[in-house]
């Protein structure tokens, strides 16, 4: 067929017509993204309207700033996410070393738990948490949000570390051993260095996760201590307002930014 | 053997008065039920280019892993420098290694490569500098000292890792096949490049190939493995002319053997007879000579047979097949007796000889034709 009438019907895969695969795609990325633009181009209009384009104003984005319960959500995501991304990273990277060094009894069984924890139900996570944390008697509040997003983040540093581990040839490490460093001076003079953009990705996704985290911080938030996405449910509670479109639009792009950058780390070559 | 001298050079006469660098005493490591080195007794002495030759899974990059730290002996004792070092952590030892995969740290420049040992010893600033300096002039890499390992070749890799492990001037330098991943050419430069390097710097080389020309180019000593055990431990022209065992004679160059039964022994002097029935007058190694009605091998090498002639063996035989190598002729003939042979001949002077199908005479000599041990 297309072969022998070469020119007639080129670009004709499996019958489809260029065409025809191109407003597919058209169809796709319009339903992956025009809601998304459309609350991004609503959160610059100049009414209150969330359908109808008035003009343009930074009128929503000012309100945002001038709401105290919205800057303090803001800092408490910030907080949450910085200090859970710390420990998580530090625990992520140290259980990938540890999964990827040493051969031990039911390792297999480890490696799937950490896969598993990644696409676990996050209202299971949830709820167990919430069960968890009262049965041990910790109140809820920040400390709670931090080992929940602790808890959720581990795997996925994990798993973004491993990666970089499995790409690194390991005779670097002997080789630092043979010129005279300790296993701790190995560590942090070539092993660490190595696996760094893993690590700092890792540690990026962790942060971006633990940002955007609704179902879980839902459960286990205790009074007065709303992260930014409880902050947006809580407000739409009470009417759509442009005000959540701004603040919608604020988090998107923080989370797209951070996620770009993680990736732009995971891709670095070794001799930039 | 009155009549077969084995001359190694000068500077491979036996190690007599010089210290013991390297001592292996009674060394077994098992890998579970796996035994890769099975009770091995080394001594490598100061100054020596030493090489461990063998197949692949015969254990000497084990031996030279235990000698470096990164694998404990199941039992037995390492020595180096006079000092035990079992229980040593490897960057406790007074050796250094280059490795297969060269192991170039690839986040640091040449010159913070080459210092790292250096800087783990606290040597003082400018000492690491001149230090690093003389190291890369020697491996001839000055003037890359600010390049990342991502923008250097193979084969300059290969220099910033013996630099790297120089530099420290270690006891005994250790060296896992560290030409095998160069192209052909290439390794044969740094192959003499290597000796020469060893012989300026005078550090005991313990070197691990699976390539015979490589060791029998560069070394002083060779231990030849198989199965964890050292076959035969000599220099490289005892090595080849006199081989221990089967296994030395055919991983060491190529050789013809023949197996069959002692007719008639007495002293070095053995005649066997083949399956095939032809008759063969070899020598005996050593003591070993063999009795009368025992199944032996006995070898000679292809350039140490020739056509026509005479000598303790002649036997007709027909050219099968005819290789041009260029230096010599290689000619795989079918005896009269049965059995192929193969043999060699220079292109000294014209390439003519006997053609593919050609009925021809073969000799040669008993004194060249070894009964072999194992």
């Amino acid at each position: 067929m297309a072969a022998t009438s070469k020119g007639s019907r080129k670009g004709t895969m499996n019958g489809l017509p260029d065409w025809g695969l191109l407003l597919g795609s058209v169809l796709v990325y319009l339903f992956l993204y025009a809601p998304i633009a459309v609350l991004i181009l609503f959160s610059f209009n100049s009414t209150r309207s969330t359908q109808v384009w008035s003009g343009f104003s930074f009128e929503w984005y000012g309100q945002l700033l001038a709401d105290p319960t919205i800057l303090q959500a803001f800092r408490t995501s910030l907080t949450v996410g910085v200090i859970a991304t710390l420990i998580a990273t530090v625990i992520g990277t140290m259980t990938a070393l540890a999964l990827s060094r040493h051969r031990f009894r039911g390792q297999s069984v480890a490696d799937t738990a950490i896969y598993a924890a990644t696409v676990m139900p996050e209202i299971v996570v949830g709820v167990s948490l919430l069960v968890f944390f009262v049965a041990v008697r910790i109140d809820l509040g920040i400390t709670t949000i931090v080992i929940a997003h602790v808890a959720f983040t581990i795997s996925f540093v994990t798993i973004v570390v491993r990666a970089r581990l499995a790409g690194m040839d390991r005779s670097v490490e002997e080789a630092a051993q043979d010129l005279g460093a300790s296993p701790v001076q190995t560590f942090f003079r070539v092993t660490l260095p190595l696996i760094l953009p893993g690590v700092m990705a890792g540690g990026l996704l962790a942060f971006t996760l633990s940002f955007d985290d609704f179902v879980i911080t839902y459960f286990i938030s205790g009074v007065g201590s709303s992260t930014l996405p409880l902050k947006i449910y809580s407000m739409i509670k009470f009417g759509v307002s442009p005000v959540i479109n701004a603040l919608s639009t604020v988090v998107l792009v923080a989370t797209l930014f951070l996620i770009f950058g993680g990736s732009r780390l995971l891709v670095r070559k070794d001799n930039t | 053997m009155e009549d077969r001298q084995i001359r190694e050079r000068p500077a491979r006469a036996e190690a007599a008065g010089r210290g013991v660098a390297v001592r292996l005493a009674g060394i077994t490591k098992r890998f579970g039920d796996f035994v890769a080195v099975d009770d091995l007794n080394l001594d490598i002495y100061e100054g020596e280019f030493f090489s461990l030759l063998g197949p692949s899974g015969c254990g000497k990059t084990t031996t030279l892993r235990m000698i470096a730290g990164f694998e404990e002996p199941s039992q037995g004792e390492i020595s180096v420098a006079g000092e035990q070092v079992q229980g040593v952590p490897p960057y406790r030892r007074p050796v250094n290694t280059v490795f297969q995969s060269y192991a170039i740290f690839p986040h640091l420049n040449v010159f913070d490569n080459v210092a790292f040992g250096l800087r783990r010893a606290k040597t003082p600033k400018d000492e690491v500098a001149s230090r690093v300096a003389d190291a890369c002039e020697m491996v001839q890499l000055a003037g890359f000292e600010k390049r990342k390992p991502g923008m250097l070749s193979g084969g300059q890799q290969q220099r910033v890792a013996l630099a790297r492990a120089l530099v420290n001037r270690p006891k005994v330098l250790l060296l896992d096949e560290p030409l095998g991943a160069l192209d052909l050419k290439l390794r044969k430069e740094m192959q003499l490049e290597l000796k020469s390097l060893q012989e300026e710097v005078g550090i005991t080389f313990v070197y691990v190939t699976h390539d015979q020309e490589e060791a029998l180019t560069m070394s002083d000593r060779i231990a030849v493995m198989n199965e964890g055990k050292v076959q035969q431990l000599a220099g490289p022209t005892t090595l080849y002319e006199t081989p221990a065992n089967r296994f030395v004679a055919g991983f060491i160059g190529q050789t013809n053997v023949f197996s069959g039964t002692v007719e008639a022994a007495d002293g070095e002097r053995t005649t066997l007879r083949t399956r095939e029935g032809l008759r063969v007058e070899a020598v005996a190694r050593d003591q070993a000579s063999p009795k009368e009605g025992e199944e032996v091998h006995a070898a000679v090498r292809p350039e140490k047979v020739r056509f026509g002639g005479s000598g303790d063996n002649v036997s007709a035989a027909e050219v099968k097949q005819v290789v041009y190598l260029g230096a010599s002729t290689q000619y795989i003939v079918e005896l009269e007796g049965g059995g192929k042979l193969v043999l060699y001949q220079q292109n000294a002077f014209d390439a003519t000889g006997p053609l593919e199908g050609d009925g021809v005479s073969v000799s040669w000599d008993a004194q060249n034709c070894l009964v072999l041990g194992g």
